[in-house]
């Protein structure tokens, strides 16, 4: 099996908003797919159609070989779903969340308490085993959530933008989760609005808007093509700005844009931003500020789309409701 | 988070639980958060309490003479009543159960759609059988007597919950089918509220309007009340209890089978 994810063609639109507009994708075995992009691009409608909660218009959509409309029952042997908006039980504790699952999927009383009380301790949980889920903090309840996906170990895990809200440091947790979880053989497919998540965690990436995808790679692929990293230069004087632009491309060839009276250039490595500053520095442009940092998600798109991310919009969910 | 080995445990579980062993995971699901919010237990018979107290009290010495009299005849039929009203919550809790994302998840795996429904009714049952119990107490301790004694109140008891297992059924395609909570609200005084007053609940058939009389006749409240009058008074059983069982039958075909559509409709979109 070449693919344990594989999308052809998927199209599902709710009344006249076309959700996902031909959609392909590809995870091999045992790798991340990261789908990058923007609220209402439609990453939420694909992670329905592959865990079997959408049934799409046209084209196909297997997991591990199998069809999730046709074989809907087996798909759902051997996946895991955190979606967008916690899969939980609010009344019910963590534990007694973990249990239910754990009787529903066939264990034993003994079995499903064991497994809980496992999940519990690793998913650093134990402090709030017995307290009701619903008055769980976002990153304790994000930590139940994907615990819950688990409790049968799947092949394939689908993780629904499963650090939005969350701080640093329970964002970094979720991570290291889902690296062991790849290493022990799951194949995953996230959706993110982060490229540094996707760029962490991802094998390869599909960056999708309005329900298309725009550009697919591995991350490094994407990054040369937006341009791995950004230098922001800000002139002293407004004026300055034409000026710093057009010495920027004649440094390295790249196409620079202003935003809010700062330079933004795109650069491959940090290589580049030195050559620019070299630049700079030699036609005696003053700087009022300067800063490298890795490319938004609205650079992205910007780069790739000629438009901004329309990171307004509304959530999936209100559309597919 | 600490190191993890989710492969440490075996995961691929062999017992092989069918359908009802799912339906009563998914019933203690429900009866769970009593533990978290045991007021819960109070909220269930409040409405039929009060719906038996009131109406004996202020209304039934008017309607026959004595509040005593009018308790013989309508009390256990009236706390039916109030347990049909009820039903309502079945549909609201699903609707809840719904608009939270554990449903998702549930859908997403491999339970048979009918537990993740009949779990909720069954909850339900449990929580109006222990209504039952109570508001039955109370009525006990007010002065009822049933002729039929124990054998024949638990009679009476068996049908009532067998008709609102039914009944919660008809709730449950109402709670996945409705926009709005309100709504389902309004469901139950536009809808169960006529079908309870055309009924032999409070008064017998030949007291009604003559128009109303042909249609108390067929209403399934006068078989639920009717048979829990037979069991109640030591009768012999007759055509009401199949009458009642015919009903029971009759909603349960129409409504499982509408409502496992409006939940592939609803949660697989």
């Amino acid at each position: 099996m070449k693919y344990a994810i594989e999308v052809r063609g998927l199209r599902k639109s709710f009344g006249d908003v076309n959700a996902l507009d031909g959609v392909d994708l590809g995870a091999a075995p045992g790798t991340v797919l990261g789908v990058l992009g923007p609220n209402g691009a439609g990453k939420t409608t694909a992670v329905r159609v592959l865990s079997t909660l959408t049934r799409p218009d046209a084209g196909t959509a297997r997991v591990l070989g199998l069809d999730v409309a046709t074989q809907a029952g087996k798909v759902r042997e051997r996946i895991g779903l955190t979606g967008q908006y916690a899969g939980l039980d609010p009344n019910l504790s963590g534990e007694q969340n973990l249990v239910l699952i754990a009787r529903l999927l066939g264990a034993s009383r003994r079995q499903a308490r064991a497994r809980a009380n496992e999940l519990i301790e690793r998913f650093d949980l134990a402090h709030a085993a017995t307290r009701a889920a619903g008055k769980y903090s976002g990153g304790m309840r994000r930590r139940l959530d994907l615990a819950a996906s688990v409790v049968r170990r799947p092949d394939v895990l689908f993780l629904d933008e499963p650090t939005t809200g969350l701080d640093p440091q329970s964002r970094n947790g979720l991570w290291q989760v889902v690296r062991e979880l790849v290493a022990a053989g799951t194949t995953v497919l996230l959706t993110t609005q982060y490229l540094e998540e996707a760029d962490q965690l991802a094998d390869s990436i599909a960056v999708i808007d309005t329900g298309r995808v725009i550009a697919s790679g591995t991350p490094a692929q994407l990054k040369q093509t937006v341009g791995g990293q950004v230098l922001r230069l800000s002139p002293a004087r407004p004026d300055a700005a034409g000026q710093l632009a057009q010495l920027a491309e004649w440094a390295i060839g790249a196409k620079a844009r202003t935003e809010d009276g700062a330079v933004i250039v795109p650069v491959a490595h940090a290589g580049e931003a030195q050559a620019v500053m070299v630049r700079v520095n030699q036609a005696g442009v003053d700087l009022a500020g300067f800063g490298l940092h890795e490319p938004t998600l609205d650079e992205v798109f910007l780069q790739l789309t000629g438009h901004r991310a329309h990171t307004e919009a509304e959530p999936e969910k209100e559309m597919a409701a | 988070m600490s190191a993890m080995n989710t492969a440490a445990t075996e995961t691929t579980w062999t017992t092989k639980r069918g359908t009802l062993a799912q339906s009563a995971s998914m019933a203690a699901r429900s009866l769970a958060s009593i533990k978290h919010y045991p007021a819960q237990l109070v909220d269930f018979f409040m409405i039929p309490l009060m719906i038996l107290l009131s109406i004996t009290f202020f209304m039934g010495g008017q309607m026959m003479g004595s509040w005593q009299d009018f308790l013989q005849y309508a009390g256990p039929t009236i706390i039916a009543m109030g347990l049909f009203f009820a039903v309502t919550s079945t549909g609201l809790g699903l609707y809840g159960d719904i608009k939270e994302g554990v449903f998702d998840r549930l859908t997403a795996m491999p339970v048979s759609r009918f537990s993740l429904l009949a779990g909720r009714v069954a909850a339900d049952l449990v929580k109006y059988a222990w209504a039952l119990l109570v508001v039955g107490g109370v009525a006990f301790a007010i002065g009822y007597r049933a002729e039929g004694g124990v054998l024949g109140t638990a009679a009476a008891a068996g049908v009532l919950l067998l008709f609102l297992f039914a009944a919660s059924w008809s709730m449950v395609l109402v709670g996945l089918t409705a926009k709005s909570e309100e709504q389902i609200q309004t469901w139950m005084i536009s809808l169960l509220m006529p079908l309870a007053y055309t009924s032999t609940i409070f008064v017998e058939i030949d007291t009604l309007p003559g128009a109303v009389q042909w249609w108390a006749e067929l209403n399934p409240l006068t078989a639920l009340a009717d048979s829990m009058r037979v069991f109640l008074d030591g009768g012999t059983p007759g055509g009401e209890v199949w009458a009642l069982l015919g009903w029971c039958a009759a909603i349960l075909a129409v409504f499982v089978p509408l409502s496992l559509r409006a939940y592939r409709r609803k949660l697989t979109n």
